[in-house]
């Protein structure tokens, strides 16, 4: 068995008298795509920024390889390896490749007046970096994010979190509103990520894309996990909706 | 953004590529405006071009144009701020009134000029990162509360500021100096002040800054989103702080060279300049819901209108036309720079 990377212990979060996520359990393992899959409001979005340290939890424990961690902020959490990439707030437009990649830990070139910042070295890094996950079309690494395709901006942030070595890389939604090639070629990246060590989490309304990517699936509903260990290549994907629905119960 | 890191359309090295970079560029408006400017008011007017008109223009420029610079990095974070024309006013009064008094000598009262306008820029800040409330209105309150102390403090009486001139900082501020010219008249010769060579020290810097530091990449992605900066580690509220404290600093030093210039120190001065300054970033290529800015494109707006205000004048158009010229400049560089962000946008 591979390493356990994450283990959140019965973690509680209340918004007032609302229970957010009541006693959730997850564990995430070295080098694994996991599917967290749920309707809207079954705690995917809260778990995730829980685990991302964009909210406080109310009650329970995180413990990151072993070792139990308070997160506190999104800093916290980038510093334990633990790598958000959110759909609209992962990147800014107005930047490039470069500067984007690099942004909050910019290179420095010393001795340097006012933290000047290495910007060829940057542009440099970024140019191999692009190169390196297989961004088809020749991208100079000064371009503005702006002008990238969707996908192209979820590779770009993809590349980030594995530049900095983050052990768990969360996307969420990373394939909303993009066309067939670029889902491909955004599960192609996530595929690439796991092979070089990094473990995912990946939150997707579009169950198909799940399927085609993910090596386990979790099922969340009104704030708990329903299903833990579905595998897409023994669950079809009836089976999987029926539980995210509470269907299975019914029958 | 004159940054190339930042600016160079794919493929952007060859020599068409280049001019498309260039005409892309948010400075490439304001500077075609103001060489046509230039060409037209000197066509009209030959003396628009007289080395004694360039440095009257200059003077005047400089004292809006150092609000200016502190505002175009305001800006790009994404925030404005309204109250630094009555900075520019109550700086200089707090200043002559401690010098007058005999409290304490200049240098000391210019210093603790400064640090009360760092303070008014520290409290804009602070309401804005903390209470969540537009800039728009914090300053605005903040415009009236300064003027208000402005005006309480003296009366509304000017302070008298006439012993400025043996004011070993006086000179180091204002201080005047001759190029090429001869005697006290500065005769064929272009006459200048320190002011100017502040102002250009402090774009310098100012660009240096936006486009080449890390504090720079924050300002930008503060303006640009929010939230990737702060999901990034940076801390966007301090960002902001600062940038307040710069912009209220950079008032009240504009303010107090103002005063001694023009030897008073009047309550009611700067009535009104923060729209102008405004006007001047925005017309240099500076984006008022922010992310992008530009130090030369705000040098450009800057000249743009002091020369504009200075050029119709001396082709004999009324000055109170004045509003018309600059009005109608503010909306055709809007409209262009509307039409190059839909093309950038379009990755064309």
């Amino acid at each position: 068995m591979a390493e356990i990377l994450v283990d959140m212990r019965n973690i509680e979060k209340s918004y007032g008298r609302v229970r957010a996520l009541r006693g959730v359990n997850l564990q995430i393992r070295r080098g694994e795509i996991v599917g967290l899959l749920g309707d809207n409001g079954a705690g995917k979005s809260t778990l995730i920024k829980v685990l991302s340290g964009a909210v406080p939890y109310t009650s329970g424990e995180i413990v990151i390889k072993g070792r139990p961690v308070r997160m506190r902020s999104t800093l916290d959490a980038i510093a334990n390896g633990i790598e958000t990439i959110y759909q609209d707030s992962a990147l800014v437009p107005q930047l490039s490749i470069a500067r984007n990649l690099f942004l909050g830990r910019e290179l420095r070139k010393g001795p340097g007046f006012l933290d000047r910042m290495d910007i060829d070295r940057m542009n440099h890094v970024a140019a191999d970096l692009l190169r390196r996950v297989g961004i088809s079309k020749n991208i100079p690494p000064t371009t503005p994010i702006g002008s990238l395709s969707g996908g192209e901006r979820q590779a770009v942030a993809i590349a980030r979190a594995m530049y900095f070595d983050s052990d768990i890389i969360i996307l969420d939604e990373p394939t909303n509103n993009l066309g067939v090639a670029e889902t491909q070629g955004v599960l192609r990246f996530v595929r690439e990520a796991r092979d070089t060590g990094h473990s995912c989490i990946f939150i997707a309304h579009n169950i198909h894309h799940v399927f085609q990517v993910v090596d386990r699936i979790v099922v969340m509903r009104r704030g708990a996990i329903v299903a833990d260990d579905l595998s897409p290549r023994t669950s079809s994907i009836q089976e999987v909706e029926d539980i995210i629905t509470g269907e299975h119960l019914a029958a | 953004m004159t940054d190339r890191s930042t600016t160079l359309p794919p493929g952007g090295a060859s020599a068409p590529g280049l001019l498309r970079a260039f005409i892309a560029k948010p400075e490439f408006g304001p500077l075609v405006l103001l060489v046509l400017m230039l060409v037209v008011f000197t066509s009209i007017n030959p003396a628009f071009l007289s080395l004694t008109n360039i440095g009257n223009a200059l003077t005047f420029t400089v004292e809006l144009g150092l609000i200016a610079l502190a505002m175009t990095l305001l800006m790009t974070s994404g925030e404005f701020d309204l109250s630094v024309g009555s900075v520019f006013g109550f700086a200089p009064v707090l200043m002559w009134t401690l010098f007058n008094t005999g409290a304490m000598a200049l240098p000391l009262a210019f210093l603790v000029a400064i640090g009360a306008a760092l303070l008014i820029g520290w409290v804009n800040g602070l309401f804005v990162t903390r209470l969540g409330i537009p800039s728009f209105l914090v300053t605005l309150g903040m415009l009236l509360v300064v003027r208000g102390t402005a005006l309480w403090l003296t009366d509304g009486f000017p302070q008298r500021t006439w012993s400025a001139g043996d004011q070993w900082l006086s000179q180091v501020l204002v201080g005047g100096f001759c190029l090429g010219g001869e005697g006290e008249t500065c005769t064929g010769g272009l006459r200048l002040y320190m002011s100017l060579v502040w102002f250009v020290l402090l774009a310098v810097l100012f660009h240096y800054v936006l486009t080449r530091t890390r504090f720079g990449n924050w300002i930008q992605a503060t303006g640009g989103n929010p939230g990737a900066a702060r999901n990034r580690g940076v801390k966007i509220g301090r960002v902001k702080v600062i940038l307040f404290m710069v912009s209220a600093a950079m008032a009240a030093l504009a303010g107090m060279i103002s005063s001694i210039r023009v030897s008073a120190a009047n309550p009611n001065s700067g009535t009104g300049y923060e729209l102008e300054v405004i006007a001047m970033v925005v017309i240099g290529g500076t984006v008022l819901t922010g992310g992008r800015g530009t130090i030369v494109g705000t040098v450009l707006g800057v000249l743009i209108l002091r020369l504009m205000r200075n050029g119709i004048v001396m082709i004999g158009v009324p000055g109170l036309a004045y509003n018309i010229f600059i009005g109608a400049i503010i909306l055709g560089m809007m409209a262009l720079h509307s039409a190059l962000e839909r093309r950038h946008n379009a990755g064309t």
